[in-house]
Protein backbone atom coordinates (compact mmCIF):
# COMPACT_ATOMS: atom_id res chain seq x y z
CA UNK A 1 0.00 0.00 0.00
CA UNK A 2 1.48 3.27 -0.81
CA UNK A 3 0.92 7.29 0.39
CA UNK A 4 -2.04 7.33 -2.12
CA UNK A 5 -3.86 4.33 -0.88
CA UNK A 6 -3.59 5.17 2.27
CA UNK A 7 -5.10 8.49 1.87
CA UNK A 8 -7.83 7.23 0.23
CA UNK A 9 -8.32 4.56 3.01
CA UNK A 10 -8.57 6.97 5.63
CA UNK A 11 -11.42 8.58 3.18
CA UNK A 12 -13.34 5.21 2.70
CA UNK A 13 -12.87 4.26 6.43
CA UNK A 14 -14.81 7.95 7.33
CA UNK A 15 -17.29 7.27 4.51
CA UNK A 16 -18.12 3.96 6.13
CA UNK A 17 -19.40 5.41 9.28
CA UNK A 18 -23.08 6.93 9.21
CA UNK A 19 -22.33 9.64 11.47
CA UNK A 20 -18.77 10.55 9.52
CA UNK A 21 -20.69 9.67 6.26
CA UNK A 22 -23.02 12.26 7.49
CA UNK A 23 -20.67 14.87 7.97
CA UNK A 24 -19.10 14.51 4.59
CA UNK A 25 -22.24 14.89 2.59
CA UNK A 26 -23.36 18.13 5.04
CA UNK A 27 -20.07 19.74 3.86
CA UNK A 28 -20.20 18.80 0.59
CA UNK A 29 -23.63 20.54 0.36
CA UNK A 30 -21.80 23.68 1.56
CA UNK A 31 -18.87 23.31 -0.52
CA UNK A 32 -21.62 22.93 -3.45
CA UNK A 33 -23.53 26.02 -1.89
CA UNK A 34 -20.65 27.70 -1.32
CA UNK A 35 -19.58 27.23 -5.32
CA UNK A 36 -23.06 28.44 -6.09
CA UNK A 37 -23.11 31.09 -4.19
CA UNK A 38 -19.64 32.50 -5.66
CA UNK A 39 -21.45 31.86 -9.26
CA UNK A 40 -24.48 34.15 -8.30
CA UNK A 41 -22.56 36.55 -6.92
CA UNK A 42 -20.06 36.72 -10.00
CA UNK A 43 -22.56 36.87 -12.10
CA UNK A 44 -24.54 39.92 -10.44
CA UNK A 45 -21.30 41.42 -10.43
CA UNK A 46 -20.55 40.87 -14.39
CA UNK A 47 -24.26 42.14 -15.64
CA UNK A 48 -23.61 45.40 -13.19
CA UNK A 49 -27.00 44.48 -11.64
CA UNK A 50 -28.15 44.73 -8.23
CA UNK A 51 -27.67 40.90 -6.90
CA UNK A 52 -31.19 38.67 -6.00
CA UNK A 53 -30.17 38.61 -2.63
CA UNK A 54 -29.81 42.21 -2.20
CA UNK A 55 -33.35 43.37 -3.89
CA UNK A 56 -35.39 45.75 -1.72
CA UNK A 57 -39.29 44.48 -2.14
CA UNK A 58 -40.89 47.80 0.51
CA UNK A 59 -44.30 46.27 -0.09
CA UNK A 60 -42.94 42.63 1.00
CA UNK A 61 -41.08 43.14 4.11
CA UNK A 62 -41.07 40.74 7.11
CA UNK A 63 -43.47 38.14 5.21
CA UNK A 64 -43.39 34.92 7.08
CA UNK A 65 -42.02 31.75 5.12
CA UNK A 66 -43.98 29.58 2.47
CA UNK A 67 -44.97 26.88 4.58
CA UNK A 68 -45.99 29.12 7.53
CA UNK A 69 -48.29 30.85 5.32
CA UNK A 70 -49.85 27.98 4.11
CA UNK A 71 -51.04 26.45 7.24
CA UNK A 72 -52.10 29.79 8.47
CA UNK A 73 -54.06 30.26 5.08
CA UNK A 74 -52.67 33.81 4.87
CA UNK A 75 -52.58 34.65 0.82
CA UNK A 76 -49.93 35.56 -0.57
CA UNK A 77 -50.31 38.89 -2.43
CA UNK A 78 -49.86 39.16 -6.00
CA UNK A 79 -46.39 39.58 -7.36
CA UNK A 80 -44.68 38.99 -4.62
CA UNK A 81 -41.79 36.35 -4.70
CA UNK A 82 -42.45 33.00 -2.88
CA UNK A 83 -40.25 33.97 0.13
CA UNK A 84 -39.89 30.21 0.67
CA UNK A 85 -37.73 30.75 4.13
CA UNK A 86 -39.43 34.45 4.49
CA UNK A 87 -38.35 37.93 4.17
CA UNK A 88 -35.92 40.81 6.39
CA UNK A 89 -36.75 44.00 7.13
CA UNK A 90 -36.13 45.08 3.44
CA UNK A 91 -38.15 42.57 1.72
CA UNK A 92 -35.39 40.50 1.15
CA UNK A 93 -35.64 36.80 0.15
CA UNK A 94 -34.07 34.88 3.53
CA UNK A 95 -33.22 31.91 1.44
CA UNK A 96 -31.34 33.81 -1.44
CA UNK A 97 -29.01 35.38 1.41
CA UNK A 98 -28.97 32.17 3.29
CA UNK A 99 -27.65 30.57 0.32
CA UNK A 100 -24.04 33.73 0.36
CA UNK A 101 -23.56 32.48 3.61
CA UNK A 102 -21.57 29.81 2.47
CA UNK A 103 -19.32 31.42 -0.02
CA UNK A 104 -18.24 33.81 2.52
CA UNK A 105 -17.78 31.54 5.14
CA UNK A 106 -15.58 28.92 3.08
CA UNK A 107 -13.70 31.97 1.66
CA UNK A 108 -12.75 33.02 5.31
CA UNK A 109 -11.87 29.45 6.71
CA UNK A 110 -9.70 28.39 3.78
CA UNK A 111 -8.23 31.92 3.51
CA UNK A 112 -7.21 32.33 7.16
CA UNK A 113 -5.86 28.66 7.12
CA UNK A 114 -3.78 29.74 4.06
CA UNK A 115 -2.61 32.31 6.46
CA UNK A 116 -2.20 30.73 9.80
CA UNK A 117 -1.66 26.91 8.89
CA UNK A 118 1.90 27.48 7.11
CA UNK A 119 2.75 30.41 9.78
CA UNK A 120 2.33 27.35 12.25
CA UNK A 121 4.08 24.64 10.32
CA UNK A 122 6.84 26.16 9.76
CA UNK A 123 6.96 28.25 13.15
CA UNK A 124 6.64 25.01 14.69
CA UNK A 125 9.12 23.21 12.59
CA UNK A 126 12.09 25.72 13.22
CA UNK A 127 11.15 25.82 17.05
CA UNK A 128 10.52 22.33 17.29
CA UNK A 129 13.81 21.07 15.23
CA UNK A 130 16.30 23.47 16.63
CA UNK A 131 15.33 23.96 20.12
CA UNK A 132 17.32 26.01 22.00
CA UNK A 133 17.59 29.70 21.81
CA UNK A 134 15.18 29.15 18.64
CA UNK A 135 12.68 27.42 20.04
CA UNK A 136 12.56 29.78 23.18
CA UNK A 137 11.73 32.31 20.66
CA UNK A 138 9.03 30.35 19.17
CA UNK A 139 7.80 29.13 22.45
CA UNK A 140 7.94 33.44 22.99
CA UNK A 141 6.22 34.53 20.03
CA UNK A 142 3.44 31.81 20.46
CA UNK A 143 2.64 33.37 24.36
CA UNK A 144 2.91 36.24 23.36
CA UNK A 145 0.30 36.33 20.93
CA UNK A 146 -1.97 33.44 22.71
CA UNK A 147 -2.05 35.96 25.31
CA UNK A 148 -3.62 38.73 23.73
CA UNK A 149 -7.46 38.36 23.48
CA UNK A 150 -7.92 37.54 19.99
CA UNK A 151 -10.87 39.29 19.16
CA UNK A 152 -9.16 42.89 20.30
CA UNK A 153 -6.21 41.90 18.01
CA UNK A 154 -8.75 41.05 15.30
CA UNK A 155 -10.33 44.49 15.99
CA UNK A 156 -7.07 46.39 15.66
CA UNK A 157 -6.15 44.69 12.27
CA UNK A 158 -9.51 45.62 11.41
CA UNK A 159 -9.43 49.22 12.24
CA UNK A 160 -5.71 49.42 10.33
CA UNK A 161 -6.84 47.67 6.90
CA UNK A 162 -10.23 49.34 6.95
CA UNK A 163 -13.52 46.95 7.27
CA UNK A 164 -14.24 44.18 5.32
CA UNK A 165 -12.88 41.17 4.50
CA UNK A 166 -9.49 41.81 4.13
CA UNK A 167 -9.21 43.07 8.38
CA UNK A 168 -11.10 39.26 8.93
CA UNK A 169 -8.71 37.00 6.73
CA UNK A 170 -5.39 38.81 8.33
CA UNK A 171 -7.40 39.14 12.02
CA UNK A 172 -8.05 35.33 12.17
CA UNK A 173 -5.07 34.14 10.14
CA UNK A 174 -2.56 36.28 12.20
CA UNK A 175 -4.17 34.91 15.61
CA UNK A 176 -5.06 31.41 15.45
CA UNK A 177 -1.68 29.76 13.98
CA UNK A 178 -0.79 29.83 17.55
CA UNK A 179 -2.46 26.05 18.33
CA UNK A 180 -1.14 25.10 14.56
CA UNK A 181 2.50 25.78 16.06
CA UNK A 182 2.29 24.57 19.27
CA UNK A 183 0.67 21.14 18.13
CA UNK A 184 3.56 20.73 15.32
CA UNK A 185 6.56 21.49 17.68
CA UNK A 186 5.32 19.12 20.11
CA UNK A 187 5.51 16.65 17.39
CA UNK A 188 8.49 17.52 15.57
CA UNK A 189 10.18 17.02 19.18
CA UNK A 190 8.77 13.77 19.17
CA UNK A 191 10.47 12.85 15.67
CA UNK A 192 13.67 14.83 16.46
CA UNK A 193 15.16 12.25 19.16
CA UNK A 194 14.54 9.11 16.45
CA UNK A 195 17.00 7.62 15.06
CA UNK A 196 16.04 8.38 11.53
CA UNK A 197 16.54 11.78 11.79
CA UNK A 198 19.95 11.45 13.64
CA UNK A 199 20.97 8.67 10.74
CA UNK A 200 19.69 11.83 7.98
CA UNK A 201 22.05 14.36 10.16
CA UNK A 202 25.07 11.89 10.11
CA UNK A 203 23.86 11.10 6.05
CA UNK A 204 25.03 15.26 5.94
CA UNK A 205 21.38 16.43 5.13
CA UNK A 206 20.57 19.98 5.36
CA UNK A 207 18.43 21.07 8.00
CA UNK A 208 15.86 22.38 5.49
CA UNK A 209 15.94 18.64 3.95
CA UNK A 210 15.46 17.34 7.44
CA UNK A 211 12.97 19.47 8.64
CA UNK A 212 10.12 19.33 5.77
CA UNK A 213 10.84 16.15 3.73
CA UNK A 214 12.32 14.11 6.63
CA UNK A 215 9.67 15.21 9.64
CA UNK A 216 7.16 17.23 8.05
CA UNK A 217 5.83 14.20 6.22
CA UNK A 218 5.59 11.94 10.01
CA UNK A 219 3.40 14.98 11.23
CA UNK A 220 1.32 16.13 8.17
CA UNK A 221 -1.69 14.19 10.50
CA UNK A 222 -1.44 16.92 12.96
CA UNK A 223 -2.23 19.47 9.93
CA UNK A 224 -4.77 17.86 8.55
CA UNK A 225 -6.57 17.54 12.33
CA UNK A 226 -5.79 21.00 12.76
CA UNK A 227 -7.63 22.95 9.32
CA UNK A 228 -10.42 20.81 10.41
CA UNK A 229 -10.95 22.12 13.96
CA UNK A 230 -10.08 25.47 12.90
CA UNK A 231 -12.11 25.91 10.08
CA UNK A 232 -15.83 25.96 12.05
CA UNK A 233 -13.74 27.89 14.41
CA UNK A 234 -12.52 30.85 12.07
CA UNK A 235 -16.36 30.66 10.25
CA UNK A 236 -17.73 31.19 13.83
CA UNK A 237 -15.12 34.00 14.35
CA UNK A 238 -16.23 35.57 11.14
CA UNK A 239 -19.58 35.53 11.62
CA UNK A 240 -19.63 37.32 15.74
CA UNK A 241 -17.19 39.93 13.67
CA UNK A 242 -19.60 40.81 11.10
CA UNK A 243 -22.40 40.69 13.72
CA UNK A 244 -20.76 43.21 15.41
CA UNK A 245 -20.29 45.08 12.11
CA UNK A 246 -16.55 45.30 11.37
CA UNK A 247 -16.40 42.54 9.13
CA UNK A 248 -18.61 42.47 5.66
CA UNK A 249 -19.79 45.15 4.18
CA UNK A 250 -23.02 45.15 1.87
CA UNK A 251 -22.64 41.07 1.49
CA UNK A 252 -24.87 39.04 3.68
CA UNK A 253 -22.84 37.12 5.62
CA UNK A 254 -24.55 34.99 8.06
CA UNK A 255 -23.40 37.40 11.12
CA UNK A 256 -25.16 40.14 9.53
CA UNK A 257 -28.13 38.43 8.58
CA UNK A 258 -28.06 37.62 12.44
CA UNK A 259 -27.33 41.30 13.64
CA UNK A 260 -30.17 42.31 10.70
CA UNK A 261 -32.90 39.64 12.33
CA UNK A 262 -32.41 40.69 15.90
CA UNK A 263 -34.05 44.31 15.38
CA UNK A 264 -37.91 42.72 15.01
CA UNK A 265 -36.93 39.42 16.83
CA UNK A 266 -38.85 39.73 19.87
CA UNK A 267 -42.07 40.70 17.43
CA UNK A 268 -42.03 37.45 16.81
CA UNK A 269 -40.11 37.80 13.10
CA UNK A 270 -38.29 34.26 14.01
CA UNK A 271 -37.57 32.94 10.50
CA UNK A 272 -34.58 34.43 9.55
CA UNK A 273 -32.41 34.40 12.79
CA UNK A 274 -33.64 30.70 13.18
CA UNK A 275 -32.61 29.67 9.54
CA UNK A 276 -28.98 31.17 9.68
CA UNK A 277 -28.38 29.91 13.33
CA UNK A 278 -29.68 26.40 12.16
CA UNK A 279 -27.30 26.98 8.91
CA UNK A 280 -24.18 27.48 11.14
CA UNK A 281 -24.74 24.89 13.51
CA UNK A 282 -24.96 22.35 11.01
CA UNK A 283 -21.85 23.13 9.36
CA UNK A 284 -20.01 23.79 12.80
CA UNK A 285 -21.22 20.58 14.21
CA UNK A 286 -20.53 18.75 10.86
CA UNK A 287 -16.91 19.68 10.68
CA UNK A 288 -16.52 19.40 14.55
CA UNK A 289 -17.20 16.04 14.95
CA UNK A 290 -15.39 15.01 11.29
CA UNK A 291 -12.43 16.37 13.19
CA UNK A 292 -13.02 14.35 16.16
CA UNK A 293 -13.69 11.27 14.02
CA UNK A 294 -10.04 12.27 12.25
CA UNK A 295 -7.93 12.50 14.83
CA UNK A 296 -9.65 9.29 16.64
CA UNK A 297 -8.49 7.40 13.12
CA UNK A 298 -4.88 9.03 12.16
CA UNK A 299 -3.58 9.31 15.76
CA UNK A 300 -3.34 5.90 17.30
CA UNK A 301 -3.01 4.88 13.69
CA UNK A 302 0.23 6.27 13.44
CA UNK A 303 1.93 6.05 16.73
CA UNK A 304 1.84 1.91 16.35
CA UNK A 305 2.62 2.57 12.96
CA UNK A 306 0.07 0.09 11.67
CA UNK A 307 -0.70 1.15 8.57
CA UNK B 1 43.57 -8.26 9.24
CA UNK B 2 44.50 -5.54 10.70
CA UNK B 3 47.01 -2.75 9.58
CA UNK B 4 48.44 -1.50 12.58
CA UNK B 5 50.26 1.14 11.18
CA UNK B 6 48.05 3.88 10.17
CA UNK B 7 45.62 4.88 12.68
CA UNK B 8 42.09 5.97 11.06
CA UNK B 9 40.21 7.68 13.89
CA UNK B 10 42.00 8.85 17.04
CA UNK B 11 40.19 9.94 19.40
CA UNK B 12 41.89 11.91 22.89
CA UNK B 13 40.68 12.85 26.31
CA UNK B 14 36.83 13.10 25.26
CA UNK B 15 34.53 14.48 27.41
CA UNK B 16 31.15 14.79 26.81
CA UNK B 17 28.82 16.02 29.82
CA UNK B 18 24.93 16.53 29.73
CA UNK B 19 24.00 19.28 31.85
CA UNK B 20 21.11 18.29 34.70
CA UNK B 21 18.82 21.22 35.07
CA UNK B 22 16.78 22.28 37.36
CA UNK B 23 14.34 25.20 38.62
CA UNK B 24 12.14 27.65 37.13
CA UNK B 25 15.33 28.99 34.96
CA UNK B 26 16.26 26.07 34.64
CA UNK B 27 19.45 26.51 36.31
CA UNK B 28 22.80 23.89 35.68
CA UNK B 29 23.13 22.50 38.83
CA UNK B 30 25.77 20.02 38.00
CA UNK B 31 26.67 17.02 34.82
CA UNK B 32 26.17 13.81 34.07
CA UNK B 33 29.63 12.73 33.11
CA UNK B 34 28.57 10.53 30.12
CA UNK B 35 32.24 10.14 27.98
CA UNK B 36 34.73 11.30 30.81
CA UNK B 37 37.75 11.53 29.04
CA UNK B 38 39.01 8.37 26.45
CA UNK B 39 41.55 7.88 24.57
CA UNK B 40 40.70 5.39 21.58
CA UNK B 41 42.96 4.40 18.63
CA UNK B 42 41.63 3.16 15.60
CA UNK B 43 43.42 1.67 12.93
CA UNK B 44 42.68 1.17 9.30
CA UNK B 45 40.71 -2.28 8.57
CA UNK B 46 40.82 -3.08 12.34
CA UNK B 47 37.47 -3.48 14.27
CA UNK B 48 36.96 -2.32 17.59
CA UNK B 49 34.47 -3.56 20.07
CA UNK B 50 33.43 -1.25 22.79
CA UNK B 51 32.10 -3.38 25.58
CA UNK B 52 29.83 -1.99 28.52
CA UNK B 53 26.75 -1.95 30.39
CA UNK B 54 23.55 0.30 29.19
CA UNK B 55 24.47 3.60 30.50
CA UNK B 56 27.92 3.63 30.47
CA UNK B 57 28.62 5.85 27.84
CA UNK B 58 29.00 3.64 24.83
CA UNK B 59 26.38 5.51 22.95
CA UNK B 60 27.31 9.18 23.94
CA UNK B 61 30.91 8.09 22.85
CA UNK B 62 29.62 6.78 18.91
CA UNK B 63 27.34 10.04 19.01
CA UNK B 64 29.98 12.12 19.92
CA UNK B 65 32.37 10.81 17.06
CA UNK B 66 29.44 11.18 15.01
CA UNK B 67 28.90 15.17 15.78
CA UNK B 68 25.21 14.62 16.85
CA UNK B 69 26.75 15.84 20.64
CA UNK B 70 29.12 18.32 21.17
CA UNK B 71 32.11 17.35 23.61
CA UNK B 72 33.19 19.22 26.32
CA UNK B 73 36.60 18.57 25.91
CA UNK B 74 39.03 16.68 24.10
CA UNK B 75 39.64 15.82 20.46
CA UNK B 76 38.49 13.38 17.34
CA UNK B 77 40.51 13.40 14.37
CA UNK B 78 40.19 11.64 11.54
CA UNK B 79 42.79 10.37 9.12
CA UNK B 80 44.56 13.34 11.29
CA UNK B 81 41.83 15.81 10.69
CA UNK B 82 40.25 17.51 13.65
CA UNK B 83 36.59 16.69 13.12
CA UNK B 84 35.19 18.39 15.65
CA UNK B 85 36.26 21.91 13.64
CA UNK B 86 34.78 20.39 10.62
CA UNK B 87 32.24 22.46 8.70
CA UNK B 88 30.93 23.32 5.29
CA UNK B 89 32.07 20.71 2.54
CA UNK B 90 34.49 19.11 5.15
CA UNK B 91 31.87 18.14 6.93
CA UNK B 92 30.16 16.66 4.11
CA UNK B 93 33.05 14.66 3.23
CA UNK B 94 33.18 13.81 6.99
CA UNK B 95 29.94 12.39 6.45
CA UNK B 96 30.81 10.37 3.43
CA UNK B 97 33.80 8.59 5.44
CA UNK B 98 32.04 7.87 8.64
CA UNK B 99 28.67 6.26 8.84
CA UNK B 100 26.50 4.25 11.22
CA UNK B 101 23.72 1.89 11.94
CA UNK B 102 21.41 2.33 14.88
CA UNK B 103 20.13 0.21 17.47
CA UNK B 104 16.65 0.14 16.45
CA UNK B 105 15.68 -0.78 13.23
CA UNK B 106 12.35 0.10 13.16
CA UNK B 107 12.72 3.34 14.04
CA UNK B 108 15.68 4.17 11.71
CA UNK B 109 13.41 3.72 8.63
CA UNK B 110 11.89 6.74 7.76
CA UNK B 111 8.38 5.09 7.62
CA UNK B 112 7.06 7.82 4.59
CA UNK B 113 10.25 7.02 1.91
CA UNK B 114 10.43 3.54 -0.30
CA UNK B 115 12.80 2.02 0.10
CA UNK B 116 14.53 3.42 -3.38
CA UNK B 117 14.44 6.94 -1.39
CA UNK B 118 16.01 5.34 1.73
CA UNK B 119 18.93 3.94 -0.44
CA UNK B 120 19.60 6.75 -2.81
CA UNK B 121 18.62 10.15 -1.12
CA UNK B 122 22.13 10.13 0.43
CA UNK B 123 23.62 9.60 -2.72
CA UNK B 124 21.68 12.09 -4.41
CA UNK B 125 22.73 14.49 -2.41
CA UNK B 126 26.15 14.21 -2.08
CA UNK B 127 26.31 13.96 -5.71
CA UNK B 128 27.53 10.73 -5.95
CA UNK B 129 24.78 9.12 -8.81
CA UNK B 130 22.35 11.26 -10.58
CA UNK B 131 18.56 10.26 -11.10
CA UNK B 132 18.88 8.16 -14.06
CA UNK B 133 21.45 6.21 -12.58
CA UNK B 134 20.15 5.95 -8.77
CA UNK B 135 18.24 2.61 -9.28
CA UNK B 136 20.95 0.56 -10.23
CA UNK B 137 23.15 1.98 -7.02
CA UNK B 138 20.62 1.10 -5.03
CA UNK B 139 19.94 -2.71 -6.72
CA UNK B 140 23.72 -2.81 -6.48
CA UNK B 141 23.15 -2.02 -2.25
CA UNK B 142 20.52 -4.05 -2.04
CA UNK B 143 22.58 -7.09 -3.44
CA UNK B 144 25.25 -6.22 -1.25
CA UNK B 145 23.26 -6.59 2.29
CA UNK B 146 21.89 -9.90 0.26
CA UNK B 147 18.37 -8.69 -0.65
CA UNK B 148 16.22 -8.79 -3.44
CA UNK B 149 16.15 -5.56 -6.19
CA UNK B 150 12.01 -5.63 -6.67
CA UNK B 151 11.84 -4.67 -3.13
CA UNK B 152 12.59 -1.25 -4.30
CA UNK B 153 9.12 0.70 -4.43
CA UNK B 154 8.45 -1.49 -1.06
CA UNK B 155 7.84 0.95 2.46
CA UNK B 156 9.94 0.13 5.56
CA UNK B 157 6.89 -1.14 7.31
CA UNK B 158 6.29 -4.68 5.08
CA UNK B 159 10.15 -5.58 6.43
CA UNK B 160 11.06 -7.38 9.43
CA UNK B 161 13.35 -6.16 11.80
CA UNK B 162 16.29 -8.30 10.25
CA UNK B 163 15.25 -7.15 6.94
CA UNK B 164 15.28 -3.94 8.15
CA UNK B 165 18.60 -3.72 9.36
CA UNK B 166 19.79 -5.00 6.47
CA UNK B 167 17.75 -1.76 4.66
CA UNK B 168 20.08 0.16 7.04
CA UNK B 169 23.16 -1.47 6.41
CA UNK B 170 22.64 -0.56 3.01
CA UNK B 171 22.19 3.12 3.67
CA UNK B 172 25.12 3.30 5.66
CA UNK B 173 27.22 1.97 2.65
CA UNK B 174 25.66 4.47 0.10
CA UNK B 175 27.98 7.02 0.44
CA UNK B 176 30.92 4.49 0.66
CA UNK B 177 32.43 5.10 4.09
CA UNK B 178 35.58 3.58 5.30
CA UNK B 179 34.08 3.51 8.96
CA UNK B 180 31.06 1.98 9.81
CA UNK B 181 29.92 2.72 13.79
CA UNK B 182 27.42 -0.07 14.73
CA UNK B 183 25.99 1.34 17.88
CA UNK B 184 24.26 -1.82 19.45
CA UNK B 185 23.54 -2.69 15.64
CA UNK B 186 22.20 -6.24 16.42
CA UNK B 187 21.18 -5.83 20.29
CA UNK B 188 17.20 -5.41 19.02
CA UNK B 189 17.48 -8.62 16.68
CA UNK B 190 16.93 -12.13 17.81
CA UNK B 191 19.64 -15.07 18.32
CA UNK B 192 19.56 -16.26 14.33
CA UNK B 193 18.93 -12.95 12.38
CA UNK B 194 21.84 -11.66 14.66
CA UNK B 195 24.47 -14.35 13.42
CA UNK B 196 23.14 -13.38 10.22
CA UNK B 197 23.73 -9.72 10.59
CA UNK B 198 27.07 -10.44 12.23
CA UNK B 199 28.30 -12.64 9.12
CA UNK B 200 26.83 -10.19 6.83
CA UNK B 201 28.86 -7.31 8.58
CA UNK B 202 31.85 -9.84 8.59
CA UNK B 203 31.71 -10.07 4.40
CA UNK B 204 30.96 -6.26 4.20
CA UNK B 205 34.39 -5.85 6.21
CA UNK B 206 36.55 -7.47 3.39
CA UNK B 207 34.96 -6.51 0.61
CA UNK B 208 34.83 -3.18 1.13
CA UNK B 209 37.74 -2.40 3.46
CA UNK B 210 35.54 -0.95 6.13
CA UNK B 211 36.41 -0.71 9.68
CA UNK B 212 34.13 -0.97 12.82
CA UNK B 213 33.69 0.58 15.47
CA UNK B 214 31.36 -1.67 17.35
CA UNK B 215 29.48 -0.92 20.60
CA UNK B 216 27.27 -3.46 22.40
CA UNK B 217 26.55 -4.60 25.58
CA UNK B 218 26.61 -7.97 24.79
CA UNK B 219 30.25 -9.14 25.14
CA UNK B 220 29.22 -12.41 23.13
CA UNK B 221 28.17 -10.36 20.32
CA UNK B 222 31.88 -9.11 19.37
CA UNK B 223 34.15 -11.87 20.69
CA UNK B 224 34.33 -13.50 17.50
CA UNK B 225 33.95 -10.04 15.57
CA UNK B 226 36.71 -7.87 16.89
CA UNK B 227 40.12 -7.73 16.80
CA UNK B 228 40.50 -5.48 19.95
CA UNK B 229 38.33 -4.91 22.78
CA UNK B 230 37.49 -1.95 24.87
CA UNK B 231 36.01 -1.85 28.05
CA UNK B 232 33.69 0.93 29.32
CA UNK B 233 32.36 1.92 32.69
CA UNK B 234 30.85 4.81 33.52
CA UNK B 235 32.22 6.85 30.94
CA UNK B 236 35.76 5.44 31.43
CA UNK B 237 37.83 2.69 29.57
CA UNK B 238 38.83 0.33 32.22
CA UNK B 239 40.29 -2.49 29.62
CA UNK B 240 41.99 -1.82 26.60
CA UNK B 241 43.54 -4.80 24.34
CA UNK B 242 43.10 -7.59 21.86
CA UNK B 243 40.17 -9.32 21.60
CA UNK B 244 42.09 -12.60 22.85
CA UNK B 245 43.66 -11.00 25.70
CA UNK B 246 40.47 -8.96 27.21
CA UNK B 247 38.56 -12.33 26.37
CA UNK B 248 40.59 -14.95 27.91
CA UNK B 249 42.75 -13.13 30.29
CA UNK B 250 40.93 -10.25 31.40
CA UNK B 251 42.70 -8.16 33.81
CA UNK B 252 39.98 -5.78 35.42
CA UNK B 253 37.26 -7.69 37.42
CA UNK B 254 34.43 -5.43 35.95
CA UNK B 255 35.54 -7.34 32.69
CA UNK B 256 35.03 -11.03 34.54
CA UNK B 257 31.83 -9.82 35.71
CA UNK B 258 30.53 -9.27 31.79
CA UNK B 259 32.53 -12.52 30.81
CA UNK B 260 30.56 -14.11 33.03
CA UNK B 261 27.48 -12.39 31.97
CA UNK B 262 27.26 -13.99 28.91
CA UNK B 263 24.81 -16.84 28.78
CA UNK B 264 25.83 -20.43 28.08
CA UNK B 265 24.53 -23.54 26.58
CA UNK B 266 24.99 -26.35 28.25
CA UNK B 267 26.95 -27.24 31.09
CA UNK B 268 28.10 -24.27 33.76
CA UNK B 269 31.76 -23.58 32.68
CA UNK B 270 34.30 -23.36 35.31
CA UNK B 271 35.84 -19.98 36.37
CA UNK B 272 38.88 -20.19 34.51
CA UNK B 273 37.76 -21.87 31.23
CA UNK B 274 38.32 -20.61 27.55
CA UNK B 275 34.83 -18.47 27.19
CA UNK B 276 35.47 -17.15 23.83
CA UNK B 277 35.17 -20.00 21.93
CA UNK B 278 32.17 -21.84 23.92
CA UNK B 279 29.67 -18.81 23.92
CA UNK B 280 29.16 -18.63 20.22
CA UNK B 281 25.19 -19.48 19.52
CA UNK B 282 24.84 -22.51 17.81
CA UNK B 283 23.58 -20.77 14.73
CA UNK B 284 26.62 -18.49 14.60
CA UNK B 285 28.47 -20.44 11.89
Amino acid sequence: MNRMAKETNILRRLWRRWDTRLCLLVIAVYCCAAVYGEAVYRYYRWTDQTPSYNQVHETARYVAPAFVRVFSGTPASAGQPLYLLGSDNLGRDVLQRLGQGPRIAFHVGIITSLIAIPLGVILGCLGGYFGGRVGSAVVWLCATVASMPGLLFILAVAMVVGQGLLGIYLGIGLTTWVSVCRNVRGEVIKHRGRAYVQAAQVLGYSHARIMFRHILPNVAHIILIAFSIRFPASVATEVFISFLGIGVQGEPSWGIMINNARLRLWQGVWWEMTFVTLAIFALVLAFNHLADALRDLLDPALRTEQV
Amino acid sequence: MPNPVTPLLEVCGLKTWYPVKKGVFARTVGHVHAVDGVDLTLYRGETLGIVGESGCGKSTLARTILRLEKPREGTVSLGGQNVLALRGEALRAYRRTVQVVFQDPHASLNPRHTVLELLTEAMLVHGLVTRDTCREAAARLLADVGMPDDILDRYPYAFSGGQRQRLCIARALALGPQLLICDEAVSALDLSVRAQVLNLLQDLKAKHGLSYLFITHDIGVVQHLADRIAVMRNGKFVETGSADDVLNTPTHPYTRLLLRAVPHIGIPLPEEADVSSETVPATAS
